[in-house]
Protein backbone atom coordinates (compact mmCIF):
# COMPACT_ATOMS: atom_id res chain seq x y z
CA UNK A 1 0.00 0.00 0.00
CA UNK A 2 1.23 3.41 -1.02
CA UNK A 3 1.95 6.32 0.80
CA UNK A 4 -0.82 8.28 -1.33
CA UNK A 5 -3.85 4.81 -0.63
CA UNK A 6 -3.08 5.88 2.82
CA UNK A 7 -3.33 9.66 2.74
CA UNK A 8 -6.86 9.06 0.55
CA UNK A 9 -8.17 6.69 3.32
CA UNK A 10 -7.51 8.21 5.68
CA UNK A 11 -8.61 11.59 4.73
CA UNK A 12 -12.07 10.28 3.79
CA UNK A 13 -13.52 9.82 7.39
CA UNK A 14 -17.14 9.90 7.05
CA UNK A 15 -18.87 12.38 8.39
CA UNK A 16 -21.23 12.13 11.73
CA UNK A 17 -23.72 14.51 12.65
CA UNK A 18 -24.58 15.44 15.98
CA UNK A 19 -27.65 14.72 17.22
CA UNK A 20 -30.84 17.12 16.77
CA UNK A 21 -30.39 17.53 20.90
CA UNK A 22 -27.18 18.40 20.83
CA UNK A 23 -27.35 21.63 21.22
CA UNK A 24 -30.13 22.09 24.02
CA UNK A 25 -27.95 19.38 25.73
CA UNK A 26 -24.92 21.62 26.02
CA UNK A 27 -26.76 24.90 26.60
CA UNK A 28 -28.58 22.88 29.66
CA UNK A 29 -25.37 21.86 30.89
CA UNK A 30 -23.34 25.79 30.70
CA UNK A 31 -27.05 27.10 32.10
CA UNK A 32 -26.73 24.86 35.23
CA UNK A 33 -23.02 25.90 35.08
CA UNK A 34 -23.68 29.55 34.84
CA UNK A 35 -25.92 29.22 37.90
CA UNK A 36 -23.07 27.73 40.20
CA UNK A 37 -20.96 30.38 42.21
CA UNK A 38 -17.33 30.73 41.51
CA UNK A 39 -15.44 28.87 43.76
CA UNK A 40 -14.13 30.72 46.54
CA UNK A 41 -10.19 31.66 46.28
CA UNK A 42 -7.92 30.47 49.16
CA UNK A 43 -7.08 33.69 50.82
CA UNK A 44 -3.37 33.48 50.53
CA UNK A 45 -3.13 37.03 52.09
CA UNK A 46 -4.39 36.27 55.35
CA UNK A 47 -2.77 32.75 55.45
CA UNK A 48 0.67 34.18 54.31
CA UNK A 49 1.96 35.21 57.46
CA UNK A 50 0.64 31.96 59.34
CA UNK A 51 2.56 30.05 56.95
CA UNK A 52 5.56 32.16 57.25
CA UNK A 53 6.19 31.75 60.98
CA UNK A 54 5.32 28.32 60.82
CA UNK A 55 7.87 27.66 58.38
CA UNK A 56 10.43 29.94 60.54
CA UNK A 57 9.83 28.20 63.74
CA UNK A 58 10.48 24.58 61.75
CA UNK A 59 13.50 25.69 60.02
CA UNK A 60 14.56 27.00 63.72
CA UNK A 61 13.96 23.53 65.06
CA UNK A 62 15.76 21.58 62.39
CA UNK A 63 18.94 23.67 63.01
CA UNK A 64 18.68 23.37 66.70
CA UNK A 65 17.97 19.62 66.41
CA UNK A 66 20.76 19.27 63.88
CA UNK A 67 23.44 20.91 66.14
CA UNK A 68 21.77 18.87 68.99
CA UNK A 69 22.77 15.78 67.14
CA UNK A 70 26.08 16.88 66.18
CA UNK A 71 26.52 17.20 69.89
CA UNK A 72 27.65 20.68 69.96
CA UNK A 73 26.47 22.66 72.94
CA UNK A 74 24.15 25.56 72.28
CA UNK A 75 24.81 28.73 73.02
CA UNK A 76 23.76 29.68 76.79
CA UNK A 77 21.81 32.64 75.20
CA UNK A 78 19.99 30.32 73.07
CA UNK A 79 18.19 28.15 75.62
CA UNK A 80 16.27 30.22 76.97
CA UNK A 81 14.99 30.83 73.66
CA UNK A 82 14.60 27.61 72.41
CA UNK A 83 12.51 26.50 75.56
CA UNK A 84 10.32 29.43 75.22
CA UNK A 85 9.61 28.41 71.37
CA UNK A 86 8.94 25.11 72.55
CA UNK A 87 6.87 26.21 75.25
CA UNK A 88 4.68 28.13 72.66
CA UNK A 89 4.73 25.78 70.43
CA UNK A 90 3.10 23.50 73.28
CA UNK A 91 0.66 26.28 74.42
CA UNK A 92 -0.57 26.90 71.17
CA UNK A 93 -1.13 23.19 69.54
CA UNK A 94 1.39 24.64 67.00
CA UNK A 95 1.83 20.09 65.41
CA UNK A 96 -2.20 20.53 65.06
CA UNK A 97 -2.07 23.85 63.33
CA UNK A 98 0.80 22.74 61.16
CA UNK A 99 -1.22 19.60 60.32
CA UNK A 100 -4.16 21.26 59.49
CA UNK A 101 -2.47 23.79 57.21
CA UNK A 102 -0.54 20.88 55.51
CA UNK A 103 -4.26 18.94 54.93
CA UNK A 104 -5.69 22.32 53.95
CA UNK A 105 -2.99 22.85 51.23
CA UNK A 106 -3.58 19.04 50.06
CA UNK A 107 -7.09 19.10 49.36
CA UNK A 108 -7.15 22.84 48.02
CA UNK A 109 -4.44 21.23 45.13
CA UNK A 110 -6.81 18.34 45.29
CA UNK A 111 -10.05 19.58 44.48
CA UNK A 112 -8.62 22.71 41.79
CA UNK A 113 -6.87 19.27 39.91
CA UNK A 114 -10.54 17.49 40.17
CA UNK A 115 -12.46 20.63 39.21
CA UNK A 116 -10.06 22.04 36.57
CA UNK A 117 -8.36 19.12 35.15
CA UNK A 118 -5.36 20.20 32.84
CA UNK A 119 -7.08 23.59 31.39
CA UNK B 1 -19.87 32.83 11.25
CA UNK B 2 -16.65 34.41 11.14
CA UNK B 3 -13.63 34.26 14.10
CA UNK B 4 -14.79 37.45 14.40
CA UNK B 5 -17.95 36.83 14.81
CA UNK B 6 -16.58 34.25 17.74
CA UNK B 7 -15.43 36.48 19.05
CA UNK B 8 -18.41 38.87 19.48
CA UNK B 9 -20.06 36.20 20.89
CA UNK B 10 -17.10 35.44 23.83
CA UNK B 11 -17.16 38.92 24.47
CA UNK B 12 -20.71 38.47 25.21
CA UNK B 13 -20.74 35.83 27.09
CA UNK B 14 -18.20 36.93 29.23
CA UNK B 15 -20.52 39.80 29.56
CA UNK B 16 -23.06 37.86 30.92
CA UNK B 17 -25.02 36.54 27.93
CA UNK B 18 -24.85 33.01 28.29
CA UNK B 19 -27.61 32.47 25.51
CA UNK B 20 -24.50 33.62 23.13
CA UNK B 21 -22.95 30.51 23.42
CA UNK B 22 -25.21 29.06 21.46
CA UNK B 23 -23.83 30.58 18.22
CA UNK B 24 -20.62 28.82 19.20
CA UNK B 25 -21.76 25.43 19.87
CA UNK B 26 -24.24 25.56 16.52
CA UNK B 27 -21.01 26.49 14.61
CA UNK B 28 -18.48 23.71 16.37
CA UNK B 29 -20.45 21.25 17.27
CA UNK B 30 -20.34 19.12 13.82
CA UNK B 31 -16.10 19.48 14.16
CA UNK B 32 -16.01 18.93 17.67
CA UNK B 33 -18.24 15.76 17.28
CA UNK B 34 -16.57 14.40 14.36
CA UNK B 35 -12.93 14.50 16.21
CA UNK B 36 -14.30 13.05 18.98
CA UNK B 37 -15.69 10.32 16.95
CA UNK B 38 -12.31 9.62 15.42
CA UNK B 39 -11.18 8.85 18.88
CA UNK B 40 -13.21 6.88 20.48
CA UNK B 41 -15.46 5.37 16.75
CA UNK B 42 -18.61 5.73 19.34
CA UNK B 43 -20.94 8.05 18.12
CA UNK B 44 -22.84 8.42 21.87
CA UNK B 45 -19.38 8.90 23.81
CA UNK B 46 -18.12 11.13 21.02
CA UNK B 47 -21.42 13.46 21.43
CA UNK B 48 -20.72 13.02 25.55
CA UNK B 49 -16.74 14.17 24.94
CA UNK B 50 -17.83 17.19 23.03
CA UNK B 51 -20.60 18.43 24.98
CA UNK B 52 -17.45 18.11 28.01
CA UNK B 53 -15.63 20.05 25.44
CA UNK B 54 -17.58 22.96 25.13
CA UNK B 55 -18.67 23.26 29.13
CA UNK B 56 -15.07 23.41 30.00
CA UNK B 57 -14.62 25.83 27.09
CA UNK B 58 -17.23 27.74 28.65
CA UNK B 59 -16.09 27.65 32.62
CA UNK B 60 -12.68 28.82 30.91
CA UNK B 61 -13.64 31.11 28.14
CA UNK B 62 -11.79 34.18 30.34
CA UNK B 63 -8.83 32.14 29.89
CA UNK B 64 -8.40 32.43 26.00
CA UNK B 65 -5.94 34.96 25.07
CA UNK B 66 -6.94 36.55 21.86
CA UNK B 67 -3.05 36.08 20.06
CA UNK B 68 -4.68 32.79 18.29
CA UNK B 69 -8.52 32.10 17.07
CA UNK B 70 -10.62 30.86 19.16
CA UNK B 71 -11.38 27.50 16.77
CA UNK B 72 -7.43 26.83 17.66
CA UNK B 73 -8.19 27.67 21.22
CA UNK B 74 -11.17 25.41 21.20
CA UNK B 75 -9.53 22.30 18.84
CA UNK B 76 -6.43 22.65 21.35
CA UNK B 77 -8.78 22.10 24.42
CA UNK B 78 -10.58 19.63 22.79
CA UNK B 79 -7.85 17.32 21.91
CA UNK B 80 -6.17 17.22 24.98
CA UNK B 81 -9.31 16.40 26.44
CA UNK B 82 -10.27 13.68 23.98
CA UNK B 83 -6.74 12.19 24.42
CA UNK B 84 -6.77 12.00 28.00
CA UNK B 85 -10.02 10.68 28.01
CA UNK B 86 -9.16 7.75 25.44
CA UNK B 87 -5.69 7.05 27.56
CA UNK B 88 -7.99 6.69 30.62
CA UNK B 89 -10.18 4.40 28.81
CA UNK B 90 -9.45 2.83 25.94
CA UNK B 91 -11.42 1.98 23.03
CA UNK B 92 -13.25 -0.96 23.27
CA UNK B 93 -11.66 -4.41 22.53
CA UNK B 94 -14.11 -5.45 20.12
CA UNK B 95 -13.17 -5.56 15.98
CA UNK B 96 -13.91 -1.91 14.74
CA UNK B 97 -16.08 -4.42 11.89
CA UNK B 98 -18.19 -4.73 14.45
CA UNK B 99 -18.73 -0.88 15.82
CA UNK B 100 -21.63 0.75 14.00
CA UNK B 101 -20.26 2.89 10.98
CA UNK B 102 -21.57 6.51 9.70
CA UNK B 103 -23.24 4.76 5.79
CA UNK B 104 -20.42 5.15 3.14
CA UNK B 105 -21.00 7.34 0.51
CA UNK B 106 -19.07 4.91 -2.52
CA UNK B 107 -21.80 2.84 -3.96
CA UNK B 108 -22.31 -0.77 -2.53
CA UNK B 109 -21.19 -2.69 -6.01
CA UNK B 110 -17.77 -3.55 -6.46
CA UNK B 111 -16.85 -1.83 -3.80
CA UNK B 112 -17.22 -3.99 -0.68
CA UNK B 113 -12.80 -4.58 -0.61
CA UNK B 114 -11.92 -1.18 -0.82
CA UNK B 115 -14.42 -1.02 2.09
CA UNK B 116 -12.95 -4.21 3.89
CA UNK B 117 -9.24 -2.27 2.99
CA UNK B 118 -10.73 0.96 4.72
CA UNK B 119 -11.32 -0.47 7.89
CA UNK B 120 -8.05 -2.61 8.08
CA UNK B 121 -6.48 0.98 7.93
CA UNK B 122 -8.30 2.13 9.98
CA UNK B 123 -8.24 -0.80 12.61
CA UNK B 124 -4.24 -0.48 12.44
CA UNK B 125 -4.57 3.43 12.95
CA UNK B 126 -5.98 2.50 16.39
CA UNK B 127 -3.48 -0.54 17.34
CA UNK B 128 -0.57 2.23 17.01
CA UNK B 129 0.85 3.92 20.40
CA UNK B 130 -0.97 6.94 21.51
CA UNK B 131 1.70 9.60 20.75
CA UNK B 132 1.98 8.40 16.80
CA UNK B 133 -2.13 7.52 16.52
CA UNK B 134 -3.18 11.18 18.01
CA UNK B 135 -1.17 12.66 15.30
CA UNK B 136 -2.41 10.86 12.90
CA UNK B 137 -5.83 11.26 13.84
CA UNK B 138 -5.25 15.36 13.96
CA UNK B 139 -3.13 15.92 10.88
CA UNK B 140 -5.75 14.08 8.77
CA UNK B 141 -8.61 15.79 10.39
CA UNK B 142 -7.11 18.82 9.66
CA UNK B 143 -6.80 18.37 6.11
CA UNK B 144 -3.27 17.13 6.08
CA UNK B 145 -1.94 20.90 7.72
CA UNK B 146 0.84 19.89 10.15
CA UNK B 147 0.46 23.61 11.27
CA UNK B 148 -2.95 22.97 12.76
CA UNK B 149 -2.35 19.56 13.85
CA UNK B 150 0.81 20.83 15.92
CA UNK B 151 -1.39 23.75 17.24
CA UNK B 152 -4.29 21.35 18.31
CA UNK B 153 -1.72 19.08 19.96
CA UNK B 154 0.23 21.74 21.80
CA UNK B 155 3.84 20.51 20.26
CA UNK B 156 6.43 21.74 17.61
CA UNK B 157 5.69 21.26 14.31
CA UNK B 158 8.61 19.46 13.87
CA UNK B 159 7.85 16.46 16.46
CA UNK B 160 4.68 16.17 14.77
CA UNK B 161 6.49 15.77 11.44
CA UNK B 162 8.86 13.49 13.15
CA UNK B 163 5.88 11.62 14.75
CA UNK B 164 3.94 11.33 11.72
CA UNK B 165 6.82 9.76 9.51
CA UNK B 166 7.13 7.17 12.30
CA UNK B 167 3.72 6.41 12.64
CA UNK B 168 2.97 6.62 8.88
CA UNK B 169 6.06 3.85 8.86
CA UNK B 170 4.49 1.81 11.63
CA UNK B 171 1.30 1.83 9.92
CA UNK B 172 2.56 0.54 6.44
CA UNK B 173 4.65 -2.26 8.77
CA UNK B 174 1.80 -3.73 10.56
CA UNK B 175 -0.79 -3.55 7.33
CA UNK B 176 2.31 -5.03 5.39
CA UNK B 177 2.34 -7.76 8.32
CA UNK B 178 -1.81 -8.36 8.28
CA UNK B 179 -1.09 -8.59 4.59
CA UNK B 180 1.54 -11.57 4.82
CA UNK B 181 -0.59 -13.85 7.52
CA UNK B 182 -3.90 -13.58 5.28
CA UNK B 183 -1.64 -14.87 2.54
CA UNK B 184 0.01 -17.42 4.75
CA UNK B 185 -3.26 -18.19 5.98
CA UNK B 186 -4.37 -18.73 2.66
CA UNK B 187 -1.46 -21.10 1.54
CA UNK B 188 -2.17 -22.98 4.67
CA UNK B 189 -6.06 -23.75 3.60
Amino acid sequence: MTQDDLDRILSNEPQILASSGFVDAVMDSVRRQATVPPPIPFPWKRALPGISAVAFTLAVLVIFLIRGSANQSLPPNLVPTLTSLLETWKTFSATWVVLALLLSFASLKLSMRLAGGKT
Amino acid sequence: MSAAEDQAAVEKVLAGDTSAFEGLVRRWQGPLVNLAYRFCRERSRAEEMAQEVFLRAYRSLAGWRRESAFSTWLFALATNLYCSELRRIPLRTVALDDLAEPPDPRPPDGGLEDQSRDRAVRRAVYALPPKYREVLLLFYFHEMDVPSAARSLGLPEGTVKARLSRGRELLRSKLANAHMGRLVRKEIL
